[in-house]
């Protein structure tokens, strides 16, 4: 009698501590909170990780005359800056007088030529993503640039080390609600259109919280000493959305000629 | 009597040892999640065709090998041959349609929901839906590079009806090609857990005097933690500009 409560209170527990999670806080057959489903960035935008407002860092003083603080999407360092390395920050800077006047094909935004925007940036991007949960996985696919990423939560190990992937190598598991995926294997990438970026050494830890059935709250931290003088970490928070259809989008590299963005000389 | 019932018994033993139940979802649907890919040559030529240099030879996919092309588009399949170096759309990065990308030498992952099946290729991330929330095709005209898709059962063969395309995809490296009046009509019928069998029916007035099919399997991959990698394809030798090349391990 006494096991048999026992084992009540603990599955009611566990049903409560659930609930607000999945849709009916359903727990798939692999034991996943069920977080299926279409959902998309809040404070979107992929001008630059510390404020979103497309037009630049500059666009609310080129615009009014006076700059507005916008809230760093940044949390850690509080400063809500970048902690690059000074080499590192005059890197950012040419890239994004370069991206306002661009001469040469890698003067242009990644995004732009529709290559795999890669993690984190993918969640800071507007269009939505959808969440499939096979077996043992979660899986994400953005509505734009036909990309997707599967996360592996069986405890697979890393692939080789010199294998370079846009998307990177993820591997997740969950601690209660939390999604928390490790990502290695990355390419030196860029961030944002000003700029910002990674290098190929860059290690970038995930949190994925689902606070409740219609809540995500995104944390990446990346640490790239190559890059940076410490790890950096991010905040964006995402909502569900309708479940639409998601129909085809067809961004791919070489539909446009670069030359047609490039200043003439 | 006896013996002959005791060889038929024996026969069967192996063979149900080896091939396995045909994995089911909760409505008893077959389930065709998995990573699958093909093993054939389709993606040079659909038909049959021998070697060449970084082109391996073997036998085709087309039921027949006859493809009905009107003079006309005969014509222009040739010329598309001639130019194949170039004139391939495949060398452009497009996303290479349907079935084409069934058949490109790329695994492919199957995600299967009750109103959804999705497809994740290898091959330019190319991401694909198969409708099955029986909602029709949306009103055209629409070219889409994959065109629309939306699949029904029939028994334990998940039938997909495929429309709105553009007329920039070839179905192989040979130039066969199509308009954008092609419709498309896939069959998967799984045969074990392991093994799909693939067949598509081409329809496409303008090019061809009549329908025509193709017929292949589909192998699932069981290796030890298989996983899709990724192949980003470059319009442009942007291998050589990006990443920064002044960052440590630049390649």
């Amino acid at each position: 009698m006494r096991t048999l409560i026992i084992g009540v209170g603990t599955f009611a527990a566990l049903v409560w501590a659930t609930a607000p999670v999945g849709a009916q806080g359903k727990r798939l057959a692999d034991g996943q909170p069920d977080v299926q489903g279409v959902w998309a960035a809040v404070n979107a935008g992929s001008t630059s990780l510390t404020n979103p407002i497309s037009g630049g860092e500059d666009f609310d003083r080129r615009v009014t005359g006076q700059d507005i603080k916008r809230p760093s999407r940044i949390i850690d360092p509080p400063d809500g800056l970048l902690p690059y390395q000074p080499w590192a920050a005059a890197k950012q800077k040419q890239e994004e007088r370069d991206y306002e006047h661009p001469t040469k094909p890698e003067d242009i935004d990644t995004q732009h030529r529709c290559l795999l925007g890669g993690v984190p940036r993918f969640y800071t991007i507007v269009p939505a993503f959808r969440i499939l949960q096979p077996a043992n996985e979660v899986v994400f696919v953005w509505d734009e640039f036909h990309a997707y990423r599967i996360i592996p939560v069986d405890n697979r190990p890393h692939i080789a080390p010199n294998v370079k992937l846009w998307m990177g190598d993820a591997r997740g598991h969950w601690e209660g609600n939390t999604l928390v995926v490790d990502t290695t294997n990355v390419r030196g990438a860029r961030l944002s259109f000003i700029g910002d970026f990674y290098s190929e050494n860059a290690h970038v830890t995930e949190r994925i919280t689902f606070v409740d059935a219609n809540t995500m709250n995104y944390e990446a931290t990346v640490t790239d000493p190559t890059v940076y003088t410490r790890p950096w970490t991010m905040r964006i928070g995402a909502k569900r959305r309708p479940d639409d259809e998601f129909w085809e989008s067809a961004c791919w590299e070489g539909n446009v000629n670069p030359d047609v963005w490039l200043d003439k000389k | 009597m006896r013996r002959v019932v005791i060889a038929v018994a024996f026969s069967l033993v192996p063979y149900a040892a080896a091939a396995q139940a045909i994995p089911r979802t909760a409505d008893g649907k077959p389930d065709l999640s998995g990573i699958w890919q093909v093993m054939n040559t389709a993606a040079w030529d659909i038909q049959d065709h021998a070697a060449q240099k970084g082109v391996p030879g073997g036998p085709g996919v087309v039921e027949g090998n006859d493809i009905p092309y009107t003079p006309e588009a005969l014509a222009q399949k040739k010329k598309n041959y001639e130019q194949r170096a170039t004139a391939d759309p495949e060398t452009k990065c497009y996303l290479p349609g349907v079935p084409r990308i069934t058949y490109m030498p790329y695994p492919f992952q199957i995600i299967q929901k009750p109103t959804e099946v999705t497809v994740l290729y290898e091959y330019v991330h190319t991401v694909r839906y198969i409708f099955t929330n029986g909602m029709p095709h949306p009103k055209g005209p629409i070219e889409w590079w994959l065109g629309d898709s939306r699949g029904r059962w029939e028994g334990d063969t998940l039938v997909v009806d495929v429309v709105h395309f553009n007329d920039q995809t070839w179905f192989d490296r040979a130039g066969n090609f199509h308009s954008t009046a092609l419709h498309v009509v896939e069959r998967y019928t799984p045969t074990d857990a392991d093994h799909i069998t693939y067949t598509v029916t081409i329809e496409d007035p303008n090019v061809y005097t009549r329908p025509w099919n193709m017929s292949m399997i589909l192998y699932r991959h069981k290796e030890k933690n298989f996983q899709l990698y990724e192949y980003e394809c470059y319009g442009f030798d942007f291998e050589k500009i990006y990443p920064y090349p002044e960052l440590g391990g630049a390649r």
